[in-house]
């Protein structure tokens, strides 16, 4: 019984550890300014982040939008509310689904490619190359990467509401008969820009910071293997997953719970 | 070459994201570029302001004229007071001009409809609406319903 | 050249875990020379490098580098020492993302304020030394192993330090990538007047070309002298590492119970009966 106790003890402290660990890479990688070629780094990495990753999310959104625009009508029609299809797809997008499942997909898309190539970079020692060059392979490489990742995942946000929006509209209206004006009308009363689109955004900022700051610690401290990178990648995906949904509850509690 | 391309590429999604903010800001929440500088307060007391909520429109003949900002107890009559922005260009509310408090829908938003009245002089800012109609509560409806019933018997 | 060496290590103990990989050892390392760091795999030789290098920090002692103990350096001291040291690391290390130009100009636009054109003929001339110079455009991708190796030898060199560190440079190369590499390293450690420390368990190849080697073994220092003095040495240790022989010091069999104990035994064990989860 004891040792059951000592065991989870010790595994608390180890995670504690690689907690207090990827904290101090972040602080590491963050500290000091970008220098001469930081923006051109920037740059490159919100190329390979955000716009290899527009694909995906332009066309999840419309497929989602679509859906919502689908099962909004079917549902509310039974209260005849269907003119109301507006509202329902713009709200569900805007305050969970948009921010929830693009940072997934991102989790999947852009965090597992992060944590391979830092995985991949550490496993044939490039790292410690550019250490004993006297670059710090935190401010060169990882840095810029997570930066990128935090300007990215917002803006793709808010691509993904708006192309969900006219996804349930090329539904709701073109194909079911809900009226434009109505469409749009609805919408407009019901959506708040600062409570609904400003708190959907502070989601997709906070989402952005957790992913890209688990899918680099996981490539920056995986097993320099074949196989430690395969974990890692693993690893970045499943944790992530996992911090955006609860993160998600956590914060909708106190945006939208308290009203 | 490359690079140029990755420059432009970056350049652009930065652009559709901004675009796609100024979209959900102004077509998705119905925002507006100009803001409440051509509105002014305009208040009203109700005996009960049920289901009440800010944001709820405020009508004239069923059009939307302003919206209601907060509904607060007014501590001197104890009575509901329903604190209202009204658009500039709606300057003709005589002052004799009442306030009842509606349900839209199906849902039970409620919402405030103003009826214009007869007088002459017209609603300043900050003036108040004295002639209410207070919201319609279920249970007082159904008491009132019972009482006439037991009346006629 | 100084009377201590251009590296010195004193008291150095390093552990991993409960293992100690090194207890208490001194090295010292002479200028101007090419000395071999040689042992049985699992010894600490790639660690040594590391310890050398900062890039670990030893448990107790210290190493020296050019006079100055490299624990008390603060970064920036520390990297300035770097830029006095190359290191040519197993696989190369070369940035992926960059072409062989880039990848040897890369320690030059770090480190340097040269133009344009100052770098692009210096570049030129490290890639002529180890004779890629035609293979500037390629991407690391396209390189063999031997190539690739060669143009990490000219990365290293390019901001000419005054110490290389080769880490397992003769490993899984055909010959004549092997006679490459040798002409290369004793070509710069002679032209350059250089410091150069490799690591290796390519005894022929390695001696060919080391003034010294350092024998490694069991956490400690088993012999520090010329490979012609390792070659006729009379100590076990040694004498089974040069000569190659499977048997001796360090023992063919792992750790086991006799044999005839675990055939004969009439009690085999259930696990045994079952074949084991295959």
């Amino acid at each position: 019984m004891i040792n059951l106790v000592v065991a989870l003890g010790e595994q608390l402290l180890q995670r504690l550890a690689l907690m207090g660990q990827a904290l101090l890479m972040l602080v590491q990688s963050l500290r000091v300014l970008p220098g001469k070629h930081g923006l051109s780094r920037l740059t490159q990495q919100l190329y390979v982040v955000g716009v290899q990753s527009l694909i995906i999310m332009l066309v999840s959104a419309l497929f989602i939008g679509m859906v919502l625009g689908l099962q909004g009508y079917t549902l509310l029609s039974a209260y005849g509310s269907e003119q109301a299809v507006g509202q329902m797809v713009a709200l569900t997008l805007v305050r969970e689904l948009s921010p929830v499942v693009a940072a997934l997909l991102f989790a999947g898309r852009a965090g597992s490619a992060l944590t391979a190539e830092i995985g991949l970079m550490k496993a044939t020692e490039q790292l410690a190359s550019l250490e004993m060059f006297g670059v710090d392979p935190l401010h060169r490489i990882v840095a810029p990467r997570f930066l990128a990742g935090l300007i990215c995942l917002p803006i793709l946000v808010a691509i993904f509401s708006l192309v969900g929006i006219y996804g349930g509209h090329i539904v709701a209206v073109d194909w079911l008969g809900v009226y434009s004006g109505s469409y749009w009308g609805n919408m407009q009363q019901a959506v708040d820009f600062g409570e609904d689109v400003i708190n959907g955004m502070i989601k997709a900022l906070v989402f952005a910071f957790v992913v890209s700051w688990i899918a680099l610690y996981q490539g920056y401290s995986c097993v320099p293997t074949s196989q430690g990178i395969s974990t890692a990648t693993t690893r970045t995906v499943v944790y992530s997953s996992l911090a955006i949904l609860g993160f998600d509850f956590i914060l909708t509690a106190l945006m939208f719970g308290g009203a | 070459m490359h690079k140029r391309w990755i420059e432009i590429s970056v350049g652009l999604m930065l652009v559709a994201g901004v675009a796609a903010l100024l979209s959900l800001a102004l077509q998705v929440s119905g925002g507006h570029l100009t803001r409440s500088a051509d509105r002014y307060p305009i208040d009203a007391l109700f005996e009960n302001a049920a289901g009440l909520a800010p944001k709820a429109q405020v009508t004239l003949a069923g059009v939307t004229v302003g919206e209601v900002v907060a509904v607060v107890i007014d501590p001197q009559t104890l009575m509901a007071k329903v604190q209202m922005q009204i658009n500039g260009e709606v300057n003709y509310l005589s002052i004799d001009s009442s306030a009842s408090i509606l349900t839209a829908g199906l849902l039970g938003e409620k919402y405030v409809g103003l009826t214009v009245g007869a007088e002459d002089e017209v609603l300043e800012a900050g003036d108040m609406i004295e002639d209410t109609q207070s919201a319609l509560v279920l249970e007082e409806l159904i008491g009132q319903f019972l009482l006439n019933l037991g009346d006629s018997n | 050249m100084a009377v201590n060496g251009i590296i010195e290590i004193h008291n150095l103990s390093f552990f991993r875990g409960n293992r100690a990989i090194f207890k208490d050892i001194d090295v010292s390392i002479a200028a101007g020379k090419i000395t071999a760091i040689m042992g049985p795999s699992g010894t600490g030789k790639t660690t040594l490098l590391q310890l050398i290098g900062g890039q670990l920090q030893p448990h107790c002692g210290a190493v020296q580098l050019f006079g100055q103990n490299i624990a008390q350096l603060n970064r920036k001291q520390l990297n300035q020492l770097r830029g006095r040291m190359g290191v040519l690391f197993q696989s190369g290390a070369l940035f992926t993302d960059l072409t062989v130009f880039e990848n040897v100009a890369f320690p030059l636009r770090e480190h340097t304020q040269l133009n344009d054109q100052q770098l692009h003929d210096r570049v030129l001339l490290k890639l002529e030394a180890v004779g890629l110079r035609g293979a500037r455009d390629l991407r690391p991708s396209h390189l063999s192993g031997g190539m690739a190796r060669r143009v990490a030898l000219a990365r290293a060199v390019a901001l000419e330090p005054e110490i290389i560190l080769y880490d397992e440079p003769f490993a899984g190369q055909d010959p004549i990538a092997m006679a490459v590499l040798q002409r290369l390293i004793k070509g710069l450690n002679d032209e350059m007047q250089l410091t150069s420390v490799l690591v290796s368990h390519d005894i022929a190849e390695a001696c060919a070309i080391a003034d010294r080697v350092i024998l490694l073994g069991e956490g400690r220092v088993l012999a520090h002298d010329t490979p012609e003095a390792l070659q006729t040495s009379t100590d076990p240790a040694v004498r089974q590492f040069m000569h190659g022989e499977a048997d001796g010091v360090i023992p063919f069999h792992f750790p086991a119970p006799p044999l005839a104990a675990e055939l004969l035994c009439s009690n085999a064990s259930a696990a045994d009966k079952q074949g084991g989860l295959l």
